[in-house]
């Protein structure tokens, strides 16, 4: 009795043996956990992938689509998605997150990259069309600052030809007094009270405006 | 290094679900890579949104989605080389402006977050910037140094969102120059014609 009990059980060992890769995966893999499928599929195993793809594929389209992405956009999102999730498998960590998690950055991902080269597209495209209209600027801002463009100019025309120079290189260069004096080849006190002198003037200038 | 000023839970909320503009999303990282415990805010968002995508309703995918998918798995993935510079390194920076005595401006070329400005400004020691208001939601991590408002000191890793009412004069704080990371949405208006002069001379 005990050996046909035995040998029952090695003939089933040996069926189970037998089965084909593929029920395998059907029958067994339906059992995994996510995480489980995962860790396979960074071994390689591509039907380990199948099984991922069948659980999530679908609610990563749902997804994209609740995020705005359009019917073959939503797809081929989906696509991508899943396609990076075989080659990112093995930067999944169990014990850091769940698979529902590592699956839901991997899509999010997807949409934040492909709403980054629309607008890639786009701005290339404003640039070649439009090149002298800036598109990220209302036209009351642009005429706000033609305006206070003009506003500078004209108060730095009210200095003299020495104050501007000093005011050009301590503003908008950055230069500092020192090696204005020394460019200049002038005293240092001198481009200090020129510089002062010249802010005076501005800021009265401004005060009356 | 610890921040003390954090984004809002709904700001950390909107960059975990991929729903900020890139500029802005770009502000909050460079907060949460300086701030362990938004990075686990972060995560917890996303483990709920996870869990989210677990109950979505399943929708048909195409009848060769699989068969499309698994023929490219093959496919060589563009090489990326791990890249590990600083966060500020790594930044695509345009040409430096300099906008006033020890003070300047790069903006950060991110042509993706084409609405908004994304920019660098540096403060030298002792600074003082414009008393300014926002025309728009503004969001500041400073990377290095640290500068104070009626709101107190923010140091480096610390996170700042300023909206339209919001009107402020930061001052740089301590002995280092302060080096913050902008997004905005509009234009600032500062105040007073010497203001706006710098304000149109950098271009924010």
């Amino acid at each position: 009795m005990r050996a046909s009990v035995l040998s029952s059980g090695a003939v089933f060992a040996v069926s189970r043996v037998r089965r084909s890769r593929k029920a395998r995966a059907v029958h067994e893999m339906a059992a995994d956990s996510d995480e489980a499928l995962l860790a396979r599929v960074a071994q390689g195993d591509r039907e380990a992938f199948a099984a991922f793809f069948g659980r999530y594929a679908a609610k990563v389209k749902s997804y994209l689509i609740r995020l705005g992405a359009r019917g073959a956009q939503a797809e081929d999102l989906a696509q991508d998605a899943m396609v990076a999730v075989w080659r990112r498998a093995a930067s999944f960590d169990g014990a850091k997150a769940k698979a529902s998690t590592w699956m839901f950055v991997i899509a999010r991902n997807a949409w934040i990259d492909k709403l980054r080269r629309e607008k890639v597209e786009l701005a290339y495209r404003g640039f070649v069309e439009a090149p002298e209209e800036s598109e990220d600027e209302a036209p009351d801002d642009a005429a706000v600052r033609a305006q206070t463009r003009e506003q500078m100019r004209a108060a730095l025309s009210l200095l003299s030809e020495e104050q501007r120079q000093v005011v050009q290189l301590a503003f908008y260069e950055d230069s500092p007094h020192s090696e204005i004096a020394e460019r200049l080849d002038l005293p240092l006190g001198t481009v200090k009270s020129r510089l002062r002198l010249a802010l005076n003037k501005l800021r009265t200038h401004w005060e009356q405006l | 290094m610890n921040p003390r000023h954090h984004p809002s839970p709904d700001i950390l909320a909107a960059y975990a679900a991929g729903a900020l503009d890139s500029g802005f999303a770009l502000v909050v990282g460079a907060h949460a890579e300086s701030c362990a415990a938004c990075r686990a805010k972060v995560a917890a968002f996303e483990a709920v949104s996870g869990a989210a995508l677990s109950e979505m309703p399943a929708v048909q995918v195409g009848s060769d989605a699989l068969s499309r998918v698994l023929a490219r798995l093959d496919e060589a993935p563009a090489a990326v080389e791990p890249d590990a510079r600083s966060f500020l390194e790594r930044l695509p920076l345009k040409a430096k402006r300099w906008v006033a005595p020890g003070v300047w401006v790069a903006p950060v070329d991110t042509p993706h977050a084409s609405e908004n400005r994304v920019y660098l400004l540096s403060v030298a020691k002792g600074g003082l910037t414009a008393r300014h208001e926002h025309t728009g939601a503004e969001f500041c991590t400073v990377l290095k140094g640290a500068y104070r408002d009626e709101l107190g000191v923010f140091a480096a890793g610390d996170f700042a969102a300023a909206y339209g009412a919001f009107n402020h004069q930061p001052v740089v704080h301590g002995d280092e120059d302060c080096v913050c990371l902008f997004a905005t949405e509009g234009r600032l208006k500062a105040q007073g014609l010497l203001g706006r002069l710098a304000f149109a001379w950098a271009d924010v």
